[in-house]
């Protein structure tokens, strides 16, 4: 009884395990992978709830919440189809390694009954020769089969047998790279404008933006972003370095990329009419009031060329500095005091406080990242495409000639993959050369 | 030059209006010339379309593959030359009754989009943009020709193999192995597709990879092709079943070209 139990176990593992590996279960998870895909991006993500609520309506955000679809490409069934693609591509592969390796051997060895029973033939062939130059075959070997009949045989593009295992281990090396390189890659984003320096993240580095400048065409289209930057290490090291868009540079081991820019300005404050403090703020940046913490100046964004537009609110015509404007939000305690553009030459005042912005200038962002897994994921793609190739276009062939009792050459053409157009081919290129035909 | 592009794009489109309409009469009419008269129009077509992009080309001084119009003319060009090498390789000229009307639409869709030669953007100037887009046009006319060969099948089974379409069509089996040809063809450049922008999206954006509706859509039209190839090895799933992946797999690509740009904007939204 205990006995039987067991067996019936084995055999339930035995079929769990044939399930995760065979092709079914590997188009199911592909066809699951497709419609997440599809579906996530119908949905714009990272959004707040409240967001999605205004968007969608209560209902429609509650279930993107609880299903997390909000995040989709992070959530746990995502992880988790793409976990069960991954082993059904790892034991797919260890599973085939063996019968390849055979398989790869065998396509080398001259195997008659194969070829002539399940290939295509064509008889009367006098130059055996000429007729494997013909089919673009390598040199065949001389042998003799079960009769003792003189044969030829040949074969090329065994490698081609590997092709969907090579790009099986591609995707697993991909999605492994992509994967790994999610979890431990350090991204950082420093912003600023020139002088300015700032600490990159947790790394230690300090980044001094030395310049940064905005190449405009004739027709004030921007022709590229370019940043002078100089990061030092803490000990006295320092690496320097010009970045624009498409092309970043690596310094201390990390990635730095011009990455995007806006607009900054400086605010000034003071008190009763005394200086108090300035800073430069980007949009998007706060400063709280020096001698009064809970009074904040929020700088929400700059129009250089500002046009206040009925019904849609605050615009601006270009990019140049005709006509600068700043929007403002002030806080006290956490709620809003009040929310409206100054122009340079005004004064915003909030009791005995005077703010004023000036000076408006684009701060520069600059993309700090250091991921050591990128070189795997890239080579998963590279095996992919590698793959791909071998399977698509270097197709097994084997040729096997015998020679018959009135000295001619019977020719058989075996090609798996090629199908009627592999007999076509054959029987086209042997045609000529054919006594039969004739 | 722009000038000429424009002599140059009108009269490849009334060359492969001709070419479509010698297709049908030949069809309707059963007389075989005219297939080969429209396939001599369809190369004179195409003759034509790579003057009107080489000129593009030359009068804006960059690659002619950077916005909707540019793309879409390219997009076409990419079908028309698949769907000729697939034509003279496999001598099946009824291809062309299908292809040249895809064809038609698409070159008519770049035709409503705006001609002006736009300098491009910091994010597009790189050596990268001829391989990423170059690759893309050569796969998405594969998968617009497997689109056509995928239509072909499923009508074949309604049609006596003694009519004058079944004659000119091949048979199942062979259909089938073309149709894995152009998809097998299309799958290789996607994948080149994929893999230069994603090296090119590592220089642009810092990130190869962000899950932006181009990239994902990208790969949702790689998986269906995936699928395409796997159930095409599954006994009793080849051929039928894997003419109407090839058919979902075309949607998926024009979605990701059209409906991507127009309805779920990202970092790709200039093409």
């Amino acid at each position: 009884m205990t006995e039987e139990k067991q067996t019936t176990r084995e055999n339930g593992l035995k079929r769990a395990f044939q399930f995760l590996t065979s092709m079914p279960f590997a188009i199911a998870l592909l066809i699951l992978l497709a419609l997440a895909c599809a579906g996530a991006s119908m949905i714009t993500q990272g959004q707040t709830l409240n967001w999605y609520v205004a968007q969608y309506g209560e209902r429609t955000a509650s279930l993107i919440m609880t299903l997390s679809l909000d995040d989709a490409f992070h959530s746990w069934w995502f992880i988790l189809i793409s976990a069960f693609l991954c082993l059904n591509l790892l034991f797919c592969n260890l599973i085939r390694l063996p019968q390849l390796i055979s398989r790869t051997k065998n396509e080398k060895n001259v195997n008659v009954t194969a070829v002539t029973a399940a290939g295509v033939s064509v008889e009367g062939i006098e130059d055996a020769e000429k007729a494997f130059a013909r089919l673009r075959m390598p040199k065949p070997e001389e042998g003799q089969d079960e009769e003792g009949r003189k044969t030829l045989y040949a074969s090329k593009n065994r490698i081609g047998l590997w092709g969907a295992w090579v790009c099986h281990l591609g995707i697993l090396l991909l999605i492994l790279g992509f994967s790994l390189g999610q979890f431990t890659k350090e991204d950082y984003a420093v912003y600023g404008v020139p002088g300015q320096t700032k600490p990159v993240g947790e790394t230690g580095l300090q980044l001094t933006i030395d310049d940064f400048e905005i190449g405009l065409r004739e027709d004030d289209t921007v022709e590229q972003y370019t940043a002078r930057i100089t990061a030092s290490n803490g000990a006295g090291r320092e690496e320097k370095a010009e970045i624009s868009v498409n092309h970043p540079a690596r310094m201390f081991g990390m990635t730095f990329y011009q990455n995007s820019t806006g607009w900054a300005a400086r605010i000034g404050i003071t008190k009763d009419g005394q200086y108090l403090q300035d800073a430069v703020l980007c949009t998007g940046e706060f400063v709280p009031v020096k001698d009064k913490e809970d009074l904040i100046v929020y700088f929400n964004a700059f129009y250089p060329d500002y046009e206040l537009v009925q019904g849609q609110g605050p615009m601006t015509r270009s990019g140049n500095l005709n006509n600068p404007a700043y929007l403002y939000t002030v806080y006290y305690r956490g709620e809003v005091l009040g929310m409206n553009v100054l122009m340079p030459d005004e004064v915003l005042t909030i009791d005995e406080y005077e703010v004023t912005f000036s000076e408006p200038q684009p701060y520069t962002v600059i993309q700090v990242k250091r991921d050591a897994f990128t070189p795997l994921a890239f080579a998963g793609g590279i095996l992919v495409m590698l793959g791909l190739i071998l399977a698509f276009y270097l197709i097994p062939v084997r040729v096997l000639a015998r020679k018959e009792e009135d000295g001619t050459w019977t020719f058989y053409g075996l090609c798996q993959k090629g199908g009627p157009l592999f007999r076509e081919r054959f029987e086209n290129d042997l045609k000529e050369l054919s006594h039969a035909a004739s | 030059m722009l000038q000429a592009e424009n002599i140059l794009f009108t009269s490849t489109i009334i060359i492969y209006f001709l070419a479509m309409i010698l297709y049908f009469v030949f069809i309707t009419t059963k007389k075989e010339g005219l297939s080969k008269m429209a396939v001599i129009l369809e190369i004179a077509g195409l003759v034509l379309h790579t003057g009107a992009i080489v000129c593009r080309g030359i009068g804006a001084g960059r690659l002619p593959l950077t916005n909707q119009y540019e793309f879409a003319t390219a997009f076409a060009w990419g079908i028309s030359l698949v769907s000729l090498i697939f034509i003279l390789r496999f001598k099946f000229p009824v291809l062309g009754v299908f292809a040249a009307p895809i064809v038609l639409l698409i070159i008519g869709y770049a035709a409503m989009q705006s001609r002006e030669v736009r300098e491009l953007m910091p994010a597009l100037k790189s050596s990268w943009l001829g391989f990423h887009v170059s690759t893309a046009i050569i796969a998405y006319g594969s998968f617009g020709v497997s689109f056509v060969l995928g239509i072909i099948f499923l009508m074949r089974d309604k049609m006596k193999d003694s009519s004058f379409f079944g004659q000119h069509i091949p048979s199942r089996e062979k259909l089938d192995l073309i149709g894995y040809r152009s998809v097998a063809l299309g799958l290789l450049f996607l994948t080149f597709t994929i893999i230069t922008g994603a090296i090119w999206a590592e220089q642009a954006w810092g990130s190869y990879w962000s899950w932006d509706p181009k990239e994902t859509w990208s790969l949702v039209t790689w998986i269906v092709y995936a699928i395409y190839l796997h159930l095409r090895l599954r006994r009793g799933w080849e051929g039928k079943a894997a003419a109407v992946f090839a058919i979902i797999g075309f949607i998926c690509v024009i979605f990701t070209y059209i409906g991507v740009n127009t309805l779920l904007p990202g970092m790709h939204s200039y093409g």
